[in-house]
């Protein structure tokens, strides 16, 4: 266990300092190293989107990261969106459109969606879809993401 | 009054924690100590292993131990046969041969694992696997079906004569004799070949045996904890109340996690009580490739017999299946092949041959659908082809043809996947295809747009099939429903869940039965410390078997609601109802009492319970169905053809679906769009190749494409048909496989269809834009 | 995996043979490429360490040559297995003397590749081989013109191979874009070796 290196992360907003080894994945790092599941793995190769996170606000795939490489940067999960007694607008959208069926995938989606939204507040459908094109699911045939993410786009703008 | 939830669109209890990265999915447990385990698996589809040497794995720092079979001693042995074959079947044999917990003295496919690591981490356990070095010595490998079969084929099993694994011939009528009379006989080839079911998750598996208590704990992404925790506590000499195993969240499954003992399902619970501490096993997506059971390899010689005006007199089919290195599922996939070739069609004479051929390639289990889609392509495509020879409309074809109303209970008289006669039980099939045809505007597109569309040099096809599923299949599930002293209702049962909604679907017909509001119902699902009768998720049967044993355990507490609040209100029964957590009488609102209340008084502290009764307010019961139920349904789509890039783009995708009374909408439509996502993949994208040695050559979402947001249609619209299965009180069917099922057979019509200037004919499947590019340049070749 | 084509040698077909005879000058023409036993003059073993990233495994590596007719062909069987799956083929190389001082290679083989070089390689596997099988038959034939040189000026022949980086840059260039890790350079590398015979120690990725 040489070679370990000293990191200070900042993840939803706290700092964490941790010595990690430099080829242990961003990934297994959130997970495990700090407990933070709510962002999953499918691939480990940077297809299927299930682990993104943001990285000072863009999204990444963290498990094609090292958790060095996260040093001195701001990562943020899904734990920093609602929580189950108050969900965040794109969260109560999934709910009610039934955008959500094993729900392994799901945060990797709200976590690429979050800056689409962002910069899109009002998507096309085929926007919508192009958006979600780097994030696989198997469980849906992505319509009722689809529709999810155009209720949240109306739900929002009113709030805003 | 009560509120109604059957058959209301109710979002789902469970979101709230899988939005908010809440849900507990089995790599999210941590145990303190925890190991990680590494599995060594083989490069090779065929080898004979000469020797292991792990020495050098077990002095890396780190590693706790390496295993291999020869350390497995006594515990060594092939896995259980989960499914035995069907008795009775004239001429039928079946060789069961079963995986095995590692190799010993050869390997059978790639992926097969030889030695274990467990390490203190997942990194380090990693690390040791390229310490150990395995002497093999290469065997010719058997990839192909039909190679499999030759007198000169190298033996996937020494001790077999040949790799039939199977052979099963099931005859209707007289087929020859409807042969003779027949004014069209169409024969064709049909190859179907392999898929990955892909879930997102992998498989993964914590086993924590804790030796002062003497108790198993295992997480699991299984389909059936029950089963196997029966099975693991015989194999490792515990009773079953010691060992415990948990299917928690479970990202998603689509039938691979229903294979049990599995090796590494087997050696870390055996391993956990050799180390006395716990251990983790998270499948990559690597090894997910080459070691998680896929399906649909097939290949029919089917032929049908018509008369001149469409009418079908008989079909033939002879098909092999492959079943991989193994066959631990028994024929339960071509069995529903063999099944599924009848379709949804009057059928009088059917004869077919079912060879289960091993392969080294890896074990084949059922996949969404399970063998259905290949039967269904087969028959479907026998139509088209017969409706272009006798120059009939393709949906008219199908209506001269399906099975009337007045049909059902339907026999057709062989024996299916579960080893009875396969009666359909009800179904209204020109019904179906009719809404579909109107939906689409079938005739619309044909008389008016196609040749419109077709004259200014576009290639767009219309598709039109239908299908049936057979479903619920017992034997049986079972639930407990108890009002606790909140006045909430919780409900354990049996099978596991991947995502199908159980937490709300289940709750919806509890909270009708006892007044309740659905968020007040807590379903436990997948855990064998709460429920430890039942069999499992699999075969589209938690809305038919386990629903309807929730409803008969709810029933039952039910009863006990109004007997005791009847003795407390003073009211006779029959003037009670059971709404807003409440019993009250039903013209005077005042005279009421919670269910809370009542579970209290149920379960008293003091004094005398009645003899005879029973303490609470809980009842379990059990379901188990006379037969499955049959859903069907019919798909059409409207495709448009790149000829240049022989890209497709689904223009408009058509589901009507009839699996009897609707729980709730919105999650029915959900497992409709996800079988149609699978469906598309299993058509255009998905395609495990393998190379004549039983490499896999494609073990990648990089290469293995399963379909995008983009790849979808814009829209699937949905109608339903209802026809209550009269074989259980809810008269639900299964839903969960149907979407999946059609899509193979409709595609291939609608792909025909667009591309009618190029005479197309598609007996093969899956389809991709290269191998459709060469079927339309490369014909005769 | 089919591997067939052709190469023109600028040197008379005896250089040719000797050189590609010869372990020390393989083992410079090759990035990676360190040592070589020889066990004997038609068995050649060696051991490799791979690791790159997450990949990393050794990997063993053994080659026979067969059917020897000097200076005109030979047939080469290659057999290497390790961490990311193994490499076993045979292959039939002539060399025909062209009449102008220059010398035609022609190769033709089989391999068969197993495990997750070909699980996850696959695609890759045909450009980058060819790319490597073109750079290391370059990289041979300036080591012969060299040793033309060399003899004809009655001089030590001097030959530098190129670096690794250089190597896998222009294969980078070769594969148009696409990414590139050690498991494809690997692979192409033994294909290399086994057309012009030999068999090397190699760490591909070193100091990566």
């Amino acid at each position: 266990m040489s070679n370990l290196k000293t990191i200070t992360v900042t993840v939803n907003g706290k700092h964490y300092t941790r010595d990690v080894e430099p080829r242990l994945l961003l990934s297994d790092f959130i997970r495990h190293h700090l407990g933070l599941t709510g962002t999953h793995v499918g691939c480990e190769h940077g297809v299927c989107g299930t682990c993104t996170v943001l990285f000072d606000g863009e999204s990444v795939r963290s498990c094609l990261m090292f958790a060095v490489q996260s040093d001195g940067h701001e990562v943020t999960t899904v734990e920093s969106l609602g929580d189950i007694d108050n969900l965040h607008p794109l969260q109560e959208a999934f709910m009610e459109a039934h955008a959500v069926q094993c729900g392994f995938c799901t945060s990797g989606f709200l976590m690429s969606l979050i800056p689409f939204l962002e910069e899109n507040p009002d998507p096309t459908e085929e926007e919508i879809r192009d958006a979600l094109a780097g994030n696989l699911c198997r469980c849906t045939g992505y319509q009722h993401i689809v529709d999810a993410v155009k209720l949240a786009a109306e739900n929002m703008a009113v709030q805003s | 009054m009560t509120k109604k939830y059957l058959g209301q669109r109710i979002t789902r209890n469970e979101d709230p924690r899988m939005l908010t990265g809440q849900a507990l999915f089995v790599d999210d447990v941590e145990i303190p100590g925890m190991l990680h385990a590494a599995f060594l698996r083989s490069d090779y589809a065929h080898a004979r292993i000469l020797s292991i040497d792990v020495s050098a794995a077990c002095n890396r720092p780190g590693v706790v131990a390496v295993y291999t079979a020869e350390d497995m001693g006594d515990f060594w042995k092939p896995g259980p046969l989960l499914v035995p074959a069907p008795r009775g079947i004239e001429g039928a044999f079946f060789h069961a041969r079963t995986q095995i917990p590692m190799a010993r003295d050869k390997v059978r496919h790639v992926g097969e694992p030889m030695a274990v690591v467990i390490g203190e981490s997942r990194y380090l356990a990693e690390d040791a696997l390229a310490d150990i070095v395995v002497d093999l010595e290469p065997l010719e490998a058997v990839a192909d079906l039909e190679r499999a079969l030759d007198p000169d084929a190298p033996l996937v099993h020494d001790d077999m004569e040949s790799n039939l694994g199977s052979f099963v011939p099931q005859r209707k009528g007289d087929y020859e004799a409807a042969r003779e009379q027949a004014d069209l006989v169409i024969q064709r080839r049909i190859v179907i070949d392999r898929g990955a079911a892909a879930a997102m998750e992998n498989r993964v598996l914590v086993a924590h045996w804790d030796a002062k208590s003497q108790e198993m704990t295992i997480w699991d992404t299984t389909q059936a904890p029950i089963p196997l925790r029966n099975g693991l506590a015989g194999m490792l000499g515990l009773a079953e109340h010691q060992v415990r195993v948990i299917a928690p969240f479970i990202g998603g499954a689509f039938g691979p996690k229903i294979m049990m003992f599995q090796p590494e399902e087997v050696l870390l619970p055996w391993a956990t009580m050799k180390l006395n501490r716990p251990i983790k096993w998270i499948e990559d997506r690597r090894e997910n490739f080459v070691a998680t059971t896929q399906e649909r390899g097939q290949i029919h010689d089917a032929e049908s017999a018509l008369t001149k005006d469409g009418h079908i007199l008989g079909v033939k089919d002879v098909f092999l299946h492959d079943s991989g290195a193994y066959d631990p599922y028994g024929l339960t996939v071509p069995l529903n092949s063999q099944n599924h070739v009848m379709g949804c069609y009057d059928i009088p004479s059917y004869y077919s041959e079912l060879k289960m051929v091993f392969t080294n390639k890896m074990i084949v289990t059922p996949v969404r659908g399970a063998g259905r889609p290949q039967g269904i392509f087969v028959i479907e495509r026998l139509l088209d082809i017969a409706a272009k020879e006798l120059d009939i409309d393709r949906a008219e074809l199908r209506r001269r043809n399906n099975l009337q109303p007045d049909a059902f209970p339907h026999n057709h008289k062989i024996i299916d996947q579960a080893f009875a006669e396969f009666v359909i039980d009800s179904g209204n099939y020109p019904a179906t295809l009719a809404r579909a045809l109107d939906m689409i505007e079938y005739e619309k597109f044909i008389k008016e747009e196609q040749p419109a569309l077709r004259a200014e040099g576009r290639h767009v096809g219309i598709g039109v099939v239908a299908f049936i599923e057979t479903t619920g299949v017992g034997p049986y599930e079972g639930a407990r429903v108890t009002i606790e002293a909140s006045g909430k209702v919780s409900v354990a049962t049996g099978v596991g869940t991947q995502g199908q909604g159980h937490f709300t679907a289940f709750a919806q017909i509890v909270a009708d039965q006892l007044g309740v509001d659905v968020r007040d119902v807590h379903v436990v699902t997948g855990d064998t410390a709460h429920f430890h009768w039942g069999t499992g998720t699999f075969a589209s049967r938690g809305a038919v078997v386990a629903a309807n044993a929730i409803n008969a355990a709810a029933k039952g507490v039910r009863v006990k609601v109004l007997k005791l609040a009847s003795k407390v209100l003073g009211a006779p029964e029959e003037e009670l109802e059971l709404a807003d957590g409440m019993v009250r009488v039903a013209d005077i609102p005042d005279q009421s009492i919670g269910l809370g209340e009542l579970a209290v008084l149920a379960n008293p502290m003091r004094g005398a319970v009645e003899p005879g009764s029973e303490p609470g307010l809980e009842a379990t019961d059990y379901f188990g169905p006379q037969y499955g139920a049959t859903a069907n349904g019919t798909h059409a789509m409207i495709l448009e053809v790149d000829v240049e890039t022989m890209m497709v783009e689904i223009k408009r995708y058509v589901v009507v679906e009839d699996c009897g009374t609707i729980i709730n909408p919105l999650i029915l439509e959900g497992q409709v769009h996800g079988g149609v996502s699978l469906g598309i993949g299993n058509s255009y994208y998905e395609q495990l190749v393998y190379d004549d040695n039983g490499q896999l050559l494609n073990g990648s979402f990089m290469d293995y494409l399963i379909p995008r947001s983009t790849d979808m249609p814009p829209r699937i619209e949905i109608g339903h048909e209802v026809t209550p299965s009269p074989l259980n009180p809810l008269g639900t069917k299964g839903a969960g496989e149907a979407g999946a099922i059609p899509v193979p057979s409709l595609f291939a019509q609608a792909v025909e269809d667009a591309l009618y200037d190029y005479d197309l004919e598609v007996l093969e499947m899956p389809l991709s834009p290269n191998r459709l590019f060469e079927l339309c340049y490369q014909k005769g070749s | 995996m089919e591997i067939a084509g052709e190469y023109v040698f600028h040197g008379p077909r005896e250089e040719v043979w000797d050189l590609v005879r010869d372990p020390d000058v393989l083992s410079t023409a090759l990035p990676g490429a360190q040592k070589l036993e020889k066990v004997s003059d038609q068995e050649y073993v060696g051991d490799m360490n791979i690791r790159v990233g997450p990949v990393s495994g050794l990997f063993s590596g053994k080659l026979l040559v067969s059917n020897e007719v000097p200076p005109e062909s030979y047939t080469l069987t290659v057999d290497g297995k390790g961490g990311p799956g193994f490499v076993k083929g045979t292959g039939d190389v002539q060399l025909v003397d062209q009449g102008d001082g220059t010398t035609l290679m022609k190769y033709e083989g089989d391999m068969q590749i197993g495990g997750t070089l070909a699980s996850v390689g696959q695609r890759m596997l045909d450009t980058v081989s060819r790319s490597l099988i073109r750079q290391g038959l370059e990289t041979l034939d300036k080591a012969l013109q060299e040793r033309v040189a060399a003899r004809s000026e009655g001089r030590e022949a001097k030959v530098e191979a190129p670096t690794e980086t250089e190597f896998a840059a222009a294969v980078a260039k070769d594969m148009a874009g696409e990414a590139l890790s050690s498991r494809w350079l690997w692979i192409a590398v033994v294909v290399v070796i086994a057309i012009v015979r030999g068999a090397v120690i190699l760490t591909s990725g070193r100091g990566g």
